[in-house]
């Protein structure tokens, strides 16, 4: 007699882990109650600076069309994490990258693969809005002209500048200076710029830190309208904003050893509303209760 | 010691405080002395103009037109300083054409794609010595090496290659650390964060330098180039090495335009040089007359970059 | 008013959520409404083969209850909220206690049915007790609706309504006893449990608009506060 009209938004159902998680140190790394399509997975990832060791052993799998946030205190790793994703860590010199990131399945450090074709599909918005200095037209038109888009790009310039909520506001002013625009509207011209070149994921680096709260909470309306059809993956220092806005929660922490060195590690990962509500670790849950960090 | 707990003041305590004002003398005093440095700094370079000024009057006076367009002469009522003019014009061109493109291009390089290494550390220190070597040793270099290569491949002229090639040569070695310098700096004042938007919608390297890097950087650029232009018109040391002439020449009536880049010439601040030298007062207010003349081509050349700049300077 | 936004608000999901738990109270206030009835025609009319219904009838709604408070907590870790969305959610918890301990009673009267196998024959305990059912599912019915409407009154409404019930109750104990002889000191406590029984649901009604009137103006009622003065 139970009325099953109820939709519930945030636990899964029971699922038995998807048929490739054989080992237990992949159900460790991965939520195993949530049905998934993975869109990346990370082995053992380490990423040293010369000598210094960033970030060890990160194991990681991302669902496709999720909001997935990486939490945790300054020097954690977990920006440099984000930059893995598509090899933007290649830019520093002293970077270097150890272990399997794979996207699609496909090993994106593979000697054969091109990081800028990589970049073309793996979007990336930055901590402090970058447009470049020309007009918010040639801002979005700029990527898809340079990887040869043949199409009607003044229709592309719309369509991306729609999907990031910004085109009704610049419509007449297209031809306008970017930087004549809001620092909430420069940032969502920079998510109108990695949309046009149809990546279907979409790195974000604390995109919302250097903004004001009502232009925060429009771009975190916009992730959820926009996680329909991208994979979107957030660094955040902002806890409550991961808790708002995120369906996955990865928590990094710092680990100082005896000489000293900081080193970043993952130290769990799950569904939002457990790792809010009962984190497993005790360290996860004294950094989301604000106990230290 | 323990802190005192904090006293609180009545409101008429507090009002006396805050209205009562002291004279602040060590302010005073130091702002004064500031100023006067200002106004030595100023002053000597208007002592300096006057000076010129008035002694370059008789000149002007008489003949302005004659001696703007005039030839170099022994005598100090026909001298001109037309052709020096026309050979610092020429230098100024030589080094425009051949400085520019290889000095920016080796900014481009040591900035964009060079790293940083050891090896490009210590190209960019090396360039930097470079900038400080004094004009003169140029000289020496130009008349080693450059004069002699020009004679070898045969564009030695009448001069056996003391000609304004071999100045524009000299001239271009001596501005291109400069040049390089400050394409540099223009370059590197270009926010990183452009950079890696570049980067991160997918641009090459190139993709990247070519559409936002360089656009952003060339107001700098730009201004750096036409003061460093400038400059070169003004120098005067390596130019004597490598043989200006002083004193009269003429090229004749059916000179060719090779024989006008191969041949004899003049330029402007060596010109100032010889006359200066010459016993009499005539050649003094002629001096001074070409002193005025160089002045005005530079300040012209400063208000040129700075009015360039001013359009450039980012619009956005 | 709370739990409507303007249109171009930024909180769209947020306010989803909100929505659907809204949505949820009064889908579970309507199925305890349902059982109430269900439980009110096995005793008034005597269907004893309804009891076993409403036993099972009270399941989903107990799920309901943990789904429910699950989404309520969650959401208060997660979203940060405050003023009127806060007062919403915490007065949810205490909705959701007052729908569960309802539910909870309707099938505490079959029990006390069952037991009896069927309630004595009587017309004028049957009469009284048919009215005294209609009133409180009424009461309670004034109460599921308070959730969905949230009027700022609701508090003060339900109680006033309330008192026909409390007269109800009344005028059947006065029944059950000048009946007493008749119908044996089992019948009659048996009786007199689920008229007690009937009274709170009313007064869990009660409760429940009050804590809508908390949610709309962030004020109990009266001096009576809901929580201190909820029994059992």
């Amino acid at each position: 007699m139970s009325e099953s009209g109820d939709h519930v938004t945030t636990r899964a159902t029971e699922q038995p882990a998807p048929a490739d998680e054989t080992s237990a140190e992949a159900v460790e790394t991965h939520p195993p109650h949530s049905p998934v399509t993975p869109i990346f997975r990370v082995r053992d990832l380490n990423v040293f600076y010369a000598d210094f060791h960033a970030v060890k052993d990160v194991n990681l799998i991302i669902a496709e069309n999720e909001i997935t946030a990486l939490i945790g205190p300054s020097g954690c790793g977990k920006s440099t994490v984000l930059r893995c994703f598509n090899r933007m860590n290649d830019l520093i010199d002293i970077a270097r990258v150890v272990g399997d990131v794979r996207y699609h399945g496909t090993d994106l450090y593979a000697e054969d693969v091109d990081p800028v074709e990589v970049r073309r599909r793996i979007g990336m918005v930055f901590q402090k809005p970058n447009p470049f200095p020309k007009s918010i037209y040639d801002n979005v038109a700029f990527g898809p002209k340079i990887s040869g888009f043949k199409g009607n790009l003044d229709e592309l310039v719309e369509s991306s500048l729609t999907k990031a909520a910004l085109f009704d506001e610049v419509k007449d002013k297209l031809g306008d200076s970017a930087y004549a625009l809001s620092g909430g509207q420069q940032q969502r011209l920079c998510i109108a710029r990695a949309i046009a070149t149809s990546p279907d994921v979409l790195l974000m680096d604390e995109p919302c830190s250097a903004l004001d709260p009502i232009a925060t909470m429009r771009i975190e309306e916009l992730m959820q309208n926009l996680k329909q059809d991208y994979t979107i993956l957030i660094v955040t220092h902002n806890m409550q904003q991961a808790a708002r806005v995120s369906d996955k929660t990865a928590f990094f922490n710092v680990e100082v050893d005896e000489g000293g060195q900081r080193t970043g590690h993952l130290v769990e990962f799950d569904e939002t509303g457990k790792i809010f509500t009962n984190p497993a670790q005790p360290a996860t849950e004294d950094y989301i209760t604000g106990r230290f960090g | 010691m323990t802190l005192d707990k904090p006293v609180i003041d009545t409101a008429a305590v507090v009002h006396q405080r805050l209205t009562g004002r002291r004279v602040q003398w060590r302010e005073l005093a130091f702002e004064t002395a500031l100023l006067l440095m200002l106004l030595l700094s100023v002053g000597v370079l208007v002592v300096l103009l006057a000076d010129v000024i008035a002694a370059s009057l008789p000149v002007f006076r008489t003949r302005a037109g004659d001696f703007i367009t005039g030839q170099l002469s022994s005598s100090a009522t026909t001298a001109g300083v037309g052709s020096s003019i026309i050979g610092s014009l020429a230098l100024t061109a030589i080094v425009a054409v051949l400085a520019f493109p290889v000095g920016i291009g080796t900014a481009i390089y040591l900035e964009e794609y060079a790293g940083d290494t050891r090896l490009a550390r210590l190209v960019r220190t090396n360039i930097r010595n470079l900038a400080g070597v004094p004009s003169i040793v140029y000289g020496i270099l130009g008349f080693a090496i450059f004069v002699r290569f020009v004679d070898a491949v045969g564009l030695g002229g009448a001069t056996n290659g003391r000609n304004v090639l071999t100045g524009g040569l000299t001239l271009t070695a001596l501005v291109l650390p400069i040049i390089i310098i400050t394409a540099s700096e223009a370059l590197r004042a270009v926010p990183d964060s452009i950079r890696e938007a570049g980067y991160g919608v997918g641009a090459t390297r190139w993709e990247v330098v070519r559409s936002h890097v360089l656009p952003a950087a060339a107001p700098g650029v730009l201004t750096g180039t036409v003061l460093t232009l400038a400059r070169a018109f003004g120098e005067t040391a390596p130019l004597l090495l490598v043989g200006a002439v002083t004193g009269f020449f003429t090229l004749g009536s059916s000179a060719t335009l090779l024989d006008r880049f191969t041949d004899a010439y003049g330029a402007l601040p060596v010109t100032v040089f010889a006359w200066s030298r010459q016993p009499g007062d005539d050649f003094r207010a002629l001096a001074a007359a070409a002193i005025v003349v160089l002045l005005v081509v530079l300040l012209t050349a400063n208000a040129a970059a700075i009015i360039l700049r001013n359009r450039y300077e980012r619009k956005w | 008013m709370v739990l409507e936004h303007p249109q171009d608000e930024t909180r769209h999901h947020f306010t989803e959520i909100l929505h659907e738990i809204q949505h949820g109270l009064v889908r579970m206030g309507s199925l305890v409404e349902e059982n109430v009835l269900r439980a009110g025609s096995a005793m008034v009319e005597g269907r004893i083969g309804l009891v076993e219904m409403v036993r099972n009838a009270d399941e989903p709604i107990n799920e309901m209850y943990a789904r429910l408070e699950r989404q309520t907590f969650e959401t208060l870790a997660r979203q940060q909220p405050v003023a009127g969305d806060l007062r919403f959610l915490v007065a949810t918890t205490r909705i959701l206690y007052e729908l569960e301990r309802s539910g909870d009673l309707a099938v505490n009267c079959v029990k006390v049915l069952d037991r009896l196998h069927g309630l004595p024959e009587h017309p004028e305990l049957n009469a009284t007790l048919r009215q005294l059912v209609a009133a409180t599912v009424k009461v309670f019915r004034m109460g599921i609706d308070a959730i969905a409407d949230m009027t700022d009154d609701a508090g003060v409404v339900i109680e006033q309504a309330d008192d026909e019930v409390d007269d109800l109750v009344s005028e059947y104990y006065t029944t059950i006893a000048q009946v007493s002889g008749d119908i044996g000191l089992d019948a009659g406590i048996g009786l007199s449990r689920i008229g007690r029984f009937l009274e709170r649901i009313a007064d869990h009604a009660v409760n429940i608009g009050e804590n809508v009137q908390y949610i709309v103006t962030a004020e109990f009622p009266g001096d009576t506060h809901a929580a201190l003065t909820d029994e059992d």
